[in-house]
């Protein structure tokens, strides 16, 4: 069939359907517009309803907190968070939880815009890493922490989860969660025992060793090997951290990685890589249980996340009541069964202990859980950061603007090279 | 009257294309210029100080990743072409009824985003995964071999991303060919093989011209692939992971705008070369 022929059949085709289905200009214009009406009117309804409500009733507005990922207890289908749904049930405030929170960096430049306008940033919460904070504060990106708002936090935060260096005061943030970065490995891929940050650099492990891309991380670690803490370091210093991290042969780090080290080094494609506390304990119970996590003997990196207000939002009130629910030991009990990080919360290790042995007993009509005991008992001691750990942990430089673009720039050197 | 309607009527039809042409990119550049002439921080705002000198610095440590860059695409281009030219071919000459279904099945993957397939092939590529453990069980392989976080696996991530640009393009240059062309070089004593090279493949490279150019400028600057893929490994550091990096982490906006600027302007001149060599008129069909 020649091209000829082919399109004066295609031809006729249209010309059959057009005859079958007459549908004019007008008719079409016509059911256009109704089933416009239709759709616009069904968006305008939750709109004239919201305005229905009465306002200033913040009592029922929606709290809105940005996280990071896994930092949350969660059901086994994942369809609700336990704690959350407590605090909804205790305070009648209903939350809108958001895992979009993955990187430090990404997020300040995310938000940025609306918060040097002073727009509403969407969120009533946030949970940024500690130089983040310093610098939102600092910029005036933060609104003031009504402690009076907070008996919790006076009465049960942890002495070693207060007064950090980005916020002496806490007048901005209150410790939410904290960690430990250090190296993880597979004793059974490296065939030795692990103890410190120039194992990382060994060539016996080119090619199969994973690097942090966060600046502070990475450099901070290299910075203890040479004896240098981070918080005294000049910027001599780093370019002697860079070069000992460049030492390495070609190809020596197999990735440059954020939190999807994880996968790799549970799957034994990484046998060693920089790695903070709470992914290896989760993977311990989860994924891969030979995996072993330590501190570098020269020392590693101490950093916590932490809950703020953003200026912009409408929701301070309720803000506040959030921040003081987390400082309750029960929820923060909760939490930390669930996600194995640092908590700021005094008496939460006694607690775990307590639900291990209530575990083991059963009783109240459930059956003895052996194995939920095993795990809080072996939980318990770790989410509390031992006077050892507090020692041998140290934590990011204040850097001026100048100091972080020069510890970037050889940096980046390093992620090129 | 008339000859001056005569002018303005085509400047008037041009009018949509261009203004597309300029919302759309002369406004993007001009921006993306006036970003990188400024300087200052990302606390206090950026001023507008026309430091043209951030061009020589970017450019002095940074050319190789646009030399890597380009290598990259270009292996790409080839095996996309070397791989989808059959596909496009056969689909055209030999597709039948089919053809519509076949075109769809190219399609596919593009249901699914550009980020979860690439995710995929890395589940797929792993060390120990469906293929690599497979044939290490067979001891086809050592046990320490790696693909992903390789020069290697991120070209094959490219090909297989961009390998529906090429294909598409082809297939409706060499659906265009007229069949008794071939016959006739056939009957005037071509063998096939002649006949396909200088009959088919000459009438069809305004589809190669056009899928090369819409695999090449897109893989030049991707970086999802050299993320994802690549683990952000040194060695298949690419020209889009440093901008990202300098946009998104050191928040070092002026520099990241001057690598862009710096990219477009080497793409511009390698499509320029390209289509000198293939000869424009080859362009429209």
């Amino acid at each position: 069939m020649s091209d000829q022929e082919s399109r004066s059949q295609i031809e006729l085709a249209i010309d059959n359907l057009m005859r079958r289905d007459l549908i004019t200009r007008r008719t079409f214009m016509r059911r256009a517009g109704r089933g416009g009406l239709a759709f616009g009117a069904a968006l305008t309804l939750p709109s004239l309803l919201a305005a229905c409500a009465t306002p200033g009733s913040s009592q029922s507005a929606t709290l809105k907190w940005l996280n990071w990922p896994a930092y949350i207890d969660i059901t086994e289908d994942g369809s609700s968070y336990p704690s959350i749904d407590a605090f909804t049930e205790q305070t009648g405030i209903p939350v809108e939880y958001n895992e979009g929170l993955l990187a430090n960096a990404d997020f300040l430049s995310q938000y940025a815009p609306d918060l040097r306008a002073g727009n509403n940033t969407g969120w009533d919460v946030m949970t940024p890493g500690g130089w983040v904070v310093e610098r939102m504060a600092r910029n005036g990106w933060l609104e003031e922490i009504d402690h009076s708002k907070l008996p919790n936090w006076t009465a049960n935060c942890a002495d070693y989860a207060k007064g950090l260096w980005f916020d002496p005061d806490n007048k901005h943030s209150v410790w939410w969660q904290g960690g430990v970065t250090g190296i993880a490995y597979d004793p059974n891929l490296t065939g030795r025992e692990i103890t410190s940050f120039d194992d990382l650099l060994d060539p016996k492990f080119s090619g199969n060793v994973g690097g942090f891309k966060d600046m502070r991380d990475m450099f901070g670690l290299a910075l203890l090997s040479l004896g240098v803490e981070p918080v005294k370091s000049t910027v001599d210093d780093v370019k002697r951290a860079q070069e000992k991290i460049l030492s390495v042969p070609k190809g020596h780090f197999r990735g440059w990685y954020g939190n999807e080290y994880y996968e790799p080094l549970a799957a034994g494609d990484l046998s060693i890589s920089v790695a903070w506390s709470g992914d290896i304990s989760q993977m311990n119970l989860y994924d891969n249980d030979k995996v072993k996590f330590i501190v570098p003997d020269t020392g590693g990196m101490r950093w916590n996340d932490n809950l703020v207000i953003p200026k912009g939002g409408a929701n301070l009130d309720n803000a506040h009541k959030l921040l003081n629910y987390y400082y309750d030991p029960v929820a923060a009990t909760t939490l930390s069964e669930y996600i194995g990080y640092f908590t700021p919360v005094k008496g939460v290790d006694a607690k775990i202990k307590a639900d291990a042995e209530a575990a083991r007993a059963g009783g109240d009509g459930a059956s003895p859980d052996p194995g939920t005991a095993d795990l809080y008992d072996a939980l318990a001691p770790t989410v509390v950061p031992g006077p050892a750990q507090v020692a041998n942990t140290f934590t990011d430089k204040e850097m001026t603007e100048e100091e972080e673009a020069q510890w970037n720039a050889l940096f980046e050197k390093v992620l090129i090279s | 009257m008339r000859s001056l309607s005569r002018g303005i009527t085509p400047l008037l039809l041009l009018l949509p294309g261009m203004g597309w042409l300029v919302v759309f990119f002369v406004v993007p550049m001009a921006v993306m210029l006036m970003v990188s002439l400024q300087q200052g921080t990302f606390d206090t705002g950026y001023r507008l100080t026309w430091n043209f000198g951030i061009y020589p610095e970017v450019i002095g440590q940074y050319w190789q990743l646009y030399v890597r860059s380009a290598f990259f695409a270009l292996s790409a281009t080839v095996l996309t072409l070397a791989v989808g030219y059959p596909v496009a071919y056969t689909i055209a000459f030999r597709g039948g009824r089919l053809k519509n279904a076949l075109l769809l099945i190219v399609v596919l993957p593009f249901f699914v985003s550009f980020v979860i397939r690439t995710l995929n092939w890395r589940m797929i590529l792993s060390d120990n995964g469906i293929v690599f453990g497979f044939l290490k069980d067979l001891g086809i392989i050592a046990p320490n071999f790696h693909f992903l976080a390789t020069p290697a696996s991120v070209i094959f991530g490219l090909t297989y991303n961009f390998l529906p640009f090429m294909i598409l393009p082809l297939y409706v240059a060499i659906e265009k060919i007229d069949r008794r062309l071939i016959e006739a070089a056939t009957d005037l004593y071509a063998s096939r093989v002649q006949a396909f090279w200088r009959v088919t493949f000459v009438l069809s490279l305004p589809g190669v011209v056009a899928g090369s150019l819409l695999t090449f400028i897109p893989a030049i600057g991707d970086f999802i692939t050299a993320d994802v893929i690549g683990a952000g490994n040194s060695q298949v550091f690419m020209v889009g992971n440093i901008i990202q990096r300098k946009f998104l982490d050191s928040l070092d906006y002026p520099s990241a705008a001057a690598l862009g600027f710096v990219l477009v302007a080497v793409v511009m001149v390698l499509v320029v070369v390209y289509t000198r060599l293939i000869g424009s008129d080859r362009l429209a069909a």
